[in-house]
């Protein structure tokens, strides 16, 4: 509720209507103040979580082509509120001469998945033509940004592990 | 410029004159604190709607997923518990503060002419607050949420028409996902949409008639609800919000067991406005049911609904008004008394909010190398503390039997069978698991190899505290009829006092210090 206007009688009346309103303003913004900290701290605090990074085995160095963007799939368990959830993350990984890159396959514009064309030689994205060349660098189209890139090891049994 | 901004959207909505309309109300002098109580209510509606609105955000009116979510709520939602604390316990407070707010009219005759209709609108905004704690109830999917609604349901089949009614409330062939979606659906849009129309009808009826004020008109002149008046309503809802936040920070809302439709050892109890119903109904047995059910609380529903209509003469002074302030009287005694009477009958704990020997039991199976193989951190599967055990309990018996049915080809089949009663032990711990308690409190050696020999041996034939097997006689007051002698020649063998019994001996199986501790325990249960 806001402030009355209405009404200005003698000066006494007048102050003491002045002073009820302040009451009533402090007291409703209290009120509101304390449900405004349960309801917001309950609405923006999951939104604001962040998930902790992990190593997950994306296959053998041996079993991938020499410059040639292969797409693996890597399952990411997670807590999702009360359930634990598997998202499924699409990752092309470039043996290079000396180690592999591991590109997300999320396109840098508007988030669509992106393809390996092998005829092409380029990745592509299917919304807006937004294309890239096989170190994730932009060829062309609307992407603002090279795509982005994971941390990436080689364990010693030679498998490829992908930090996500 | 804020003026300017001001001006150009009065022109347009006129929003000056609708505020000055809504705020400066003239009331008649002596308006005093008796006339806060609609505000109360009102404020405290206006909480459930905001509280209830982010619980919506979290909650998953699914049979397999509310309890956990609920759960979710609880202990992991920052201010979750607060959250939903203001939403339980508020309901509690709006069903007082609408039942002081209506001994209020009743008590100055606010109810009379011309405001019979403002009167009635205020009882149908009773009945759908009821209808709202009602569905509210069942939305948890704990126990007293499903065993609650089972009596409701079957409540409202005693009545005229009763299976009709009662599968309406069901939705399903039995209590299950369709009954628990029609209920979120009530709760969160059919109701709340009844009940904005009628507050709307209700404030406007109010204001129709201006408020009735004091019994004896007080001299002096008229004066505007804001800010005189709108300080008291405002001072009387803090104090209320503030005693509601202080219950709702320091009291964890209640939340049972997960729903177990085959539980047969928990006593429902209705929420404290429904317990005078529910002491009636003691009253009332078999034939008689309906009056308990449907007719005292039809006559009681019909007798608020005509109230305006009865002694129209005399004036607004109680004193002047026998009938109504009798019936009134009766009825609030008698609904005081019913309840009182249920908050005695109440019993302290129900038996699945504690520890039965076999949940013990079954804490201690679960360590057992067979199961961490694979539920275990990083393993195969997830630990089982914190196991949410979303599957019914047919297939968890079957799974904790062999867990190569469920899963096959993930590991070597387990070495030796469980025994049912092990199996029943293992899903009786991993209920208590969801219910947010993985351990059980400390108890002393004997008792825990008692319950483990129970799981393992008796459990597969006999029932205890409600679980088990109902093969061979309970156990749960086993040392009421026998002492521990008698239980020590009788569990070691059976067939040299009963030639003809049935049941194995177990002296063999048994150390002397196992039998010592069983019959101990047993000997103990009266």
């Amino acid at each position: 509720m806001s402030e009355s206007e209405s009404g200005t009688p003698s000066g006494g009346a007048s102050s003491r209507r002045r002073f009820f309103a302040r009451v009533i303003a402090a007291v409703q913004a209290a009120i509101g103040g304390t449900l405004g900290v349960v309801v917001g701290g309950a609405v923006l605090s999951p939104g604001l979580a962040r998930r902790e990074s992990s190593w997950l085995p994306a296959g053998r160095l041996t079993d991938l082509p020499i410059n040639q963007p292969t797409p693996v799939m890597l399952r990411l368990e997670r807590q999702d509120g009360y359930q634990r959830v598997i998202d499924r993350r699409a990752v092309f990984l470039v043996r290079t001469g000396e180690g592999v890159t591991a590109l997300d396959s999320t396109c840098t514009h508007l988030g669509c998945r992106v393809s390996w064309n092998s005829e092409s030689q380029q990745l592509r994205c299917p919304c807006h033509g937004g294309t890239y060349d096989r170190t994730g660098a932009v060829i062309s189209g609307p992407p603002p940004e090279p795509l982005a890139r994971f941390a990436t090891r080689v364990d010693e049994d030679g498998r490829v592990m992908v930090e996500l | 410029m804020r003026r300017a901004v001001a001006d150009w959207l009065d022109a347009r909505t006129g929003f000056r004159a609708a505020r000055k309309h809504l705020l400066d109300e003239p009331l008649p002098a002596g308006t005093g604190w008796w006339f806060v109580t609609g505000s109360v209510v009102l404020f405290l509606i206006g909480v459930q709607f905001v509280t209830g609105v982010v619980l919506t955000m979290y909650y998953v009116p699914a049979p397999d997923h509310a309890y956990d979510s609920v759960r979710f709520i609880m202990d992991q939602l920052p201010f979750g518990s607060v959250l939903r604390g203001l939403h339980v316990f508020g309901a509690s407070f709006i069903v007082i503060a609408a039942l002081v707010h209506m001994v209020r009219v009743v008590a100055l005759g606010s109810y009379r002419k011309p405001r019979e209709m403002t009167w009635i609108t205020g009882v149908v905004l009773l009945l759908l607050i009821l209808a709202f704690a009602l569905s509210g109830y069942l939305l948890p999917w704990d126990q007293k949420a499903y065993w609650a609604t089972t009596v409701t349901i079957n409540v409202a089949r005693s009545g005229p028409m009763g299976d009709y009614v009662a599968g309406l409330l069901r939705g399903g062939s039995g209590l299950g996902p369709l009954t628990l979606l029609r209920w979120y659906s009530a709760h969160v849009f059919l109701l709340p949409a009844c009940l904005i129309g009628f507050v709307v009808a209700h404030i406007y009826l109010m204001r129709r008639h201006g408020i009735s004020g004091p019994i004896d008109p007080v001299a002096g002149p008229e004066r505007p609800f804001y800010p005189y008046h709108a300080l008291k309503d405002t001072l009387a809802v803090a104090l209320v919000f503030a005693a509601l936040v202080a219950l709702a920070v320091t009291v964890r809302a209640p939340l049972d067991a997960v729903a177990d439709p085959t539980d047969a050892t928990y006593v429902p109890r209705p929420e404290w406005y429904f317990l005078s119903l529910f002491q009636l109904l003691k009253y009332f047995p078999g034939p008689l049911e309906p009056v308990a059910t449907q007719g005292v609380p039809g006559l009681v529903v019909a007798f608020l609904f005509l109230l305006p209509f009865l002694g129209k003469t005399g004036s607004r002074r109680l004193r002047d008004r026998p009938v109504v302030a009798g019936m009134f009287l009766i009825i609030g005694l008698g609904v005081t008394g019913l309840t009182v009477m249920g908050l005695r009958d109440t019993p302290g704990h129900s038996a699945s909010e504690g520890w039965s020997p076999l949940a013990v039991a079954g804490s201690e199976f679960v360590k057992d190398a067979r199961c961490t193989s694979c539920h275990r951190d990083g393993g195969a599967a997830s630990e089982i503390v914190g196991l949410a055990m979303l599957k019914d309990p047919d297939w968890l018996l079957s799974h904790v039997r062999d867990p190569q049915i469920i899963a096959p080809g993930l590991r070597e089949p387990p070495s030796g069978a469980m025994s049912i009663g092990q199996a029943q032990s293992v899903l009786s711990y991993t209920r208590r698991v969801r219910a947010g308690k993985p351990l059980p409190p400390p108890m002393d050696a004997d008792t825990r190899t008692a319950s483990r020999i129970i799981g393992r041996y008796c459990a597969s034939c006999h029932m205890i505290d409600g679980e088990g097997s109902a093969g061979a006689p309970d156990l749960t007051n086993a040392g009421r009829t026998r002492d521990a002698k008698w239980l020590h020649e009788w569990i070691s063998a059976p067939d040299e006092i009963d030639a003809g019994a049935n049941m194995p001996g177990f002296g063999a199986f048994l150390s002397e210090e196992q039998m010592s501790a069983l019959v101990k325990y047993l000997a103990a249960r009266k």
